[in-house]
């Protein structure tokens, strides 16, 4: 069967232009990339002035035809206020925050006009349900959150967006795709249930932790480190002008676990991903002190948000083909 | 069937219900006038339901009660107009189905396409009524749909509803220079291609094609205007204004008619002699005959038109819409004699002739020595004998021109043309009788004479050896000081016919005709402008930008060029995007344009402070300006306060600050 979404994805899709982004990263929409073509309503609208034309013609009723050749131009300006809708708008998307793949990945997108013309009715299609539409007053900028569904980890990027407008009668609609470099983290999505990652080890069970104030016990400063908690951090020693230095606290250094790659035993990467996911998150829950440990990469054990969110990003983006370090490829 | 859901933004929101309703409602109130009490009863009927399920829902029927009223609906148009066919049943159809779908606005695009219609509503209204109010009433209807399809696409912002109308009003006054060229270039066609058999079913007045006694008199009641006349020179005399329609020949003794085997489509030739041409242009209201008016006699043929043996100007198609044609009459004329069959026919005397006619006739015959000297036998008998002349005549019986003649003797034109016609027949000369309007009022104000109804008017034409026909007016045989002014004339509604001078002395009366006069002028000048605009004129105006002969393809071409030019100065004037500067930035712009002029430039990095300081250090001795302008300029610019209170200050400070170069200084304190 002719698949009209693919052939429009793979063949007619390459003769469209893109508006690709300039040297700021803000994308502007030009004048040769703007489409428009009339919506079902203007379809109709024009049939009816072609009948509201042929019966004043036919009966020389000047005054049907002078209402006729209104509404006409009627449509004909508003034709060209809806390709200006578009014109010149500046276009700029970034990612938000990491989500688990199977979640929604959600994405900003600034769209503003740097002239003082107010822009109406700007939006982005989003599948099935009409798109969300926002005016912008002439000088500044909205913002449209789009949700994008995820299937992989790693990151989502959201490519291409349609911007696209009906604004003023919705006879016409203008549109325009506007290639972004906008990214959401998409972590792996946890198995339901992971082994308890010191047993299938081999190492000695965790101590039942031994109550909330265990959390007090002072280990000492450490740097700081990306995702570390404001909290925690020294600010006596940073106004003394001795750096950004974090009050590491801890209990038992026996509470310490290793999640580690090798101490799974499931054949597939993806699935030992998956439960590795989901044995950090325990792992966080029951906040004790863990390390991961993948091929080719080690996270010392620790813990706090920052400590999970370095672990959930490196197993969103390890990649066990190459094995080779994926925070400096991304990065 | 399963219902498909509606996205909420696809749903249309009360207010927009309220709005399309009312929308709606407006634009229909101009029809009830014209349509059955019944369409508006069901009209109304809908629209109330609508207004109510507003506040209660549940009102609004569902899917079978909504079948029924369908039914109900169509079966009402048809009722009442029984069948289908004419203008009126086709539009309280239309507007039945039209309001019905009110009733099931589940989506946005169930609106939009009701104000869709709503323009071809618009468009079907103009066939019932063309004045120029309705036109003013009707293009705030279409504004209110319009700004309805605004609001409809959404994505304003705040201030919604006010934003909606005004990006309408945006939209429209855009569009009209695009529509006035549209209007006045678009081709149009120079007859119709099909009829609908929407002709107006209303009868309209008139002279028709046949004469009885009354016929007339009926007519002169009527306040109607007949055509508008705008002569090219000086006019003719009004009571020379013979304004000729149908020619009448046969007779049956009561009734005038045209007579089937005379009546003829074949055009006739020329006049023999023609001199003392006239050309003048006329506006004829609908009169859905085919038969122009043209001054005696007719000349040359308008467009579309031919002028048949009996010199009547005869248009190819009924006249059913305001109709504006040139011609040229020749005052002074001859015409050809008849063909043997119409020369028959302008003898043949009806049966109910009496003893005393014949008589009365034979006297004259006697007494002159040719037909011309009869005719005036004829004439001085109308004049000699008690004849009067009125509006309301006494009824006559079964042999109303004896009667009339020899009783009576109290008739209005119609009894004396007829009555003359008969006599001039039984005494051998060929005659006929020409309906028509005598007269016309000149309308000073628009410079044209206005024909009503009231000067309808019925005469004579004799055929005279040498001479063809010629006109013979008995009416005005009648001696004035018989003409009865007094009763009837003041139930005449429009203007006083030539043939009862009224008099207007009062100073209330002569206003309100000048106001009526100005009016009417107004009226004409949309009747020739808007209404009448036709394809003779859109060629004229391409005449007279040398582009005749390219006709309809010059028109086309015209129009391409003249849309692309407007749509483009429309565009780069939305492109352009004027920053105005704040204006103490101008003056500040000014005061360093002065002294960049003597080439103190600020530098780019250089604010305010920096550049005073700067040119103070180098030029002391415009310190005092500078420093002053400084000292307002910046709290002005940066601090709090109505920045405006300075402009002025700094306005006339910088009026006489005009700084000069130490060179130029320099020197002269040396010279």
């Amino acid at each position: 069967m002719f698949d009209w979404t693919r052939f429009k994805a793979r063949w007619l899709g390459s003769l469209f232009r893109r508006v690709v982004r300039g040297g700021d990263g803000v994308v502007r929409v030009g004048r040769r990339q703007i489409y428009i073509l009339p919506t079902g309503n203007g379809l109709r609208f024009a049939a009816v002035l072609f009948v509201m034309l042929l019966g004043s013609l036919n009966y020389q009723n000047n005054l049907g035809l002078l209402f006729t050749f209104f509404l006409a131009s009627v449509a004909l300006v508003a034709m060209h206020h809806t390709w200006f809708n578009l014109l010149g708008l500046s276009v700029q998307a970034r990612g938000g925050p990491p989500v688990f793949a199977g979640d929604d990945a959600s994405f900003e997108v600034l769209i503003g006009t740097e002239g003082k013309r107010a822009r109406c009715d700007i939006g982005i299609p989003a599948g099935e349900t009409r798109h969300q539409s926002i005016a912008i007053p002439g000088g500044d900028c909205g913002t449209i959150h789009i949700a994008r569904p995820t299937h992989r980890r790693g990151l989502s990027a959201l490519d291409e967006v349609t911007v696209e407008t009906r604004y003023p009668l919705h006879l016409f609609r203008a549109w325009c795709y506007v290639q972004t470099d906008a990214t959401t983290l998409v972590y792996p999505k946890p198995a339901q249930v992971a082994p308890e990652p010191g047993s299938a080890a081999g190492d000695t069970e965790p101590r039942p932790r031994q109550g909330p104030e265990g959390m007090e016990d002072y280990l000492g400063p450490r740097p700081y480190r990306d995702g570390d908690s404001p909290a925690q951090i020294d600010w006596k020693a940073y106004a003394r002008e001795r750096g950004l230095v974090v009050k590491q606290f801890g209990g038992d250094q026996g509470q310490e676990v290793w999640i580690d790659w090798a101490g799974l035993t499931a054949t597939d990467p993806e699935t030992r991903i998956s439960l590795l996911t989901r044995q950090v998150l325990d792992a966080a829950e029951a906040q004790v002190r863990y390390g991961l440990r993948l091929p080719g990469l080690e996270e010392a054990p620790g813990r706090g948000a920052g400590h999970l969110q370095r672990c959930l990003t490196h197993l969103a983006l390890y990649d066990h083909v190459q094995a080779n370090d994926p925070l400096q490829r991304a990065a | 069937m399963s219902k498909r859901t509606i996205p909420s933004n696809e749903r249309p929101e009360r207010t927009q219900i309220l709005w399309v309703t009312l929308v709606l409602i407006a634009a229909y109130l101009p029809l009830a006038g014209h349509l059955a009490l019944q369409i508006s009863a069901f009209v109304g009927l809908l629209f109330a339901i609508r207004l109510a399920s507003l506040r209660w829902p549940a009102v609004l029927p569902g899917t079978w009660p909504l079948a029924a009223l369908t039914l109900i609906g169509v079966a009402n148009a048809a009722v009442t107009y029984q069948g289908w066919s004419g203008q009126n049943a086709g539009t309280a159809l239309f507007v039945s189905m039209l309001v019905l779908k009110l009733m099931e606005l589940r989506r946005k695009s169930d609106i939009r396409l009701v104000a869709t219609l709503i323009g071809f509503l618009v468009v079907v209204e103009f066939l019932f009524d063309q004045s120029p109010w309705l036109v003013l009433y009707l293009a705030a209807v279409v504004l209110g749909g319009i700004a309805l399809l605004v609001d409809l696409n959404g994505g304003l912002g705040e201030a919604r509803r006010r934003g909606a109308v005004a990006v309408a009003v945006r939209l429209s006054l855009q569009a009209l220079p695009l529509t006035l060229i549209l209007f006045l270039l678009f081709p149009r066609l120079s007859a119709p291609l099909w009829s609908l058999g929407l002709d107006p079913s209303k009868a309209t007045t008139g002279i028709s094609d046949s004469l009885e006694p009354g016929a007339i008199s009926e007519l002169v009641l009527n306040g109607e205007l007949a055509f508008r006349a705008r002569f090219d020179g000086t006019p003719p005399a009004a009571d020379q204004l013979y304004w000729r329609g149908p020619v009448l020949w046969e007779t049956d003794g009561r009734r005038w008619s045209v007579g089937k085997d005379i009546a003829s489509t074949d055009p006739a030739g020329a006049l023999l002699e023609a001199a003392r041409p006239i050309g003048y242009e006329v506006t004829l209201e609908p009169t859905d005959q085919r038969w122009l008016f043209a001054l005696d006699m007719p000349d040359s043929v308008p467009n579309g038109a031919f002028i048949s043996p009996d010199h009547q100007l005869i248009a190819r198609q009924v006249v059913s819409a305001v109709k504006r044609y040139r011609v040229t009459s020749a005052l002074d004329y001859r015409t050809a004699s008849p063909d043997p069959a119409r020369l028959a026919a302008g003898l043949q005397v009806p049966d109910n002739v009496t003893p005393r006619m014949r008589r009365l006739v034979e006297e004259w015959r006697s007494r002159s020595q040719n037909d011309w000297a009869l005719v005036q036998s004829g004439l001085q008998f109308f004049n000699r004998e008690s004849f009067h002349y009125t509006l309301m005549p006494p009824r006559l019986g079964a042999n109303p021109t004896d009667e009339f003649l020899f009783e009576t003797q109290r008739g209005f034109c119609e009894h004396y043309a007829g009555s003359f016609a008969v006599l001039m027949r039984m005494a051998g000369i060929p005659s006929r009788i020409v309906l028509g309007y005598l007269g016309g009022e000149l309308n000073r104000v628009g410079g044209y004479h206005m024909v009503w109804q009231s000067d309808a008017h019925a005469w004579v034409e004799v055929l005279i050896e040498g001479r063809g026909w010629v006109r013979v007016d008995p009416t005005a045989a009648v001696d004035p000081s018989r003409v009865d002014n007094s009763g009837a004339s003041r139930m005449l509604g429009a203007g006083p016919s030539v043939r009862f001078t009224l008099e207007q002395a009062d100073a209330i009366a002569r206003f309100v005709r000048n106001m009526r006069l100005f009016a009417d002028s107004l009226d004409a000048a949309w009747q020739d402008w808007v209404l009448g605009f036709s394809v003779e004129d859109q060629l004229a105006l391409l005449q007279r930008l040398r582009l005749g002969e390219l006709r309809e393809y010059g028109l086309v071409a015209l129009m391409l060029a003249a849309l692309g030019l407007t749509l483009g100065i429309l565009v780069l004037a939305s492109i352009r995007e004027r920053k105005p500067l704040d204006p103490l930035q101008g003056e500040y712009a000014r005061f360093c344009r002065r002294l960049a002029r003597i080439g103190l430039d600020r530098l780019p990095n250089e604010g305010p402070m920096d550049y005073a300081g700067r040119i103070v250090a180098q030029r002391p001795d415009l310190a005092p300006t500078v420093e002053r302008f400084m000292d307002l300029y910046i709290p002005a610019r940066y601090g709090p306060g109505d920045p405006r209170d300075t402009l002025a200050a700094l306005a006339d400070l910088l009026r006489d600050f005009r700084p000069r170069s130490r060179r130029q200084t320099s020197a002269k304190r040396f010279r």
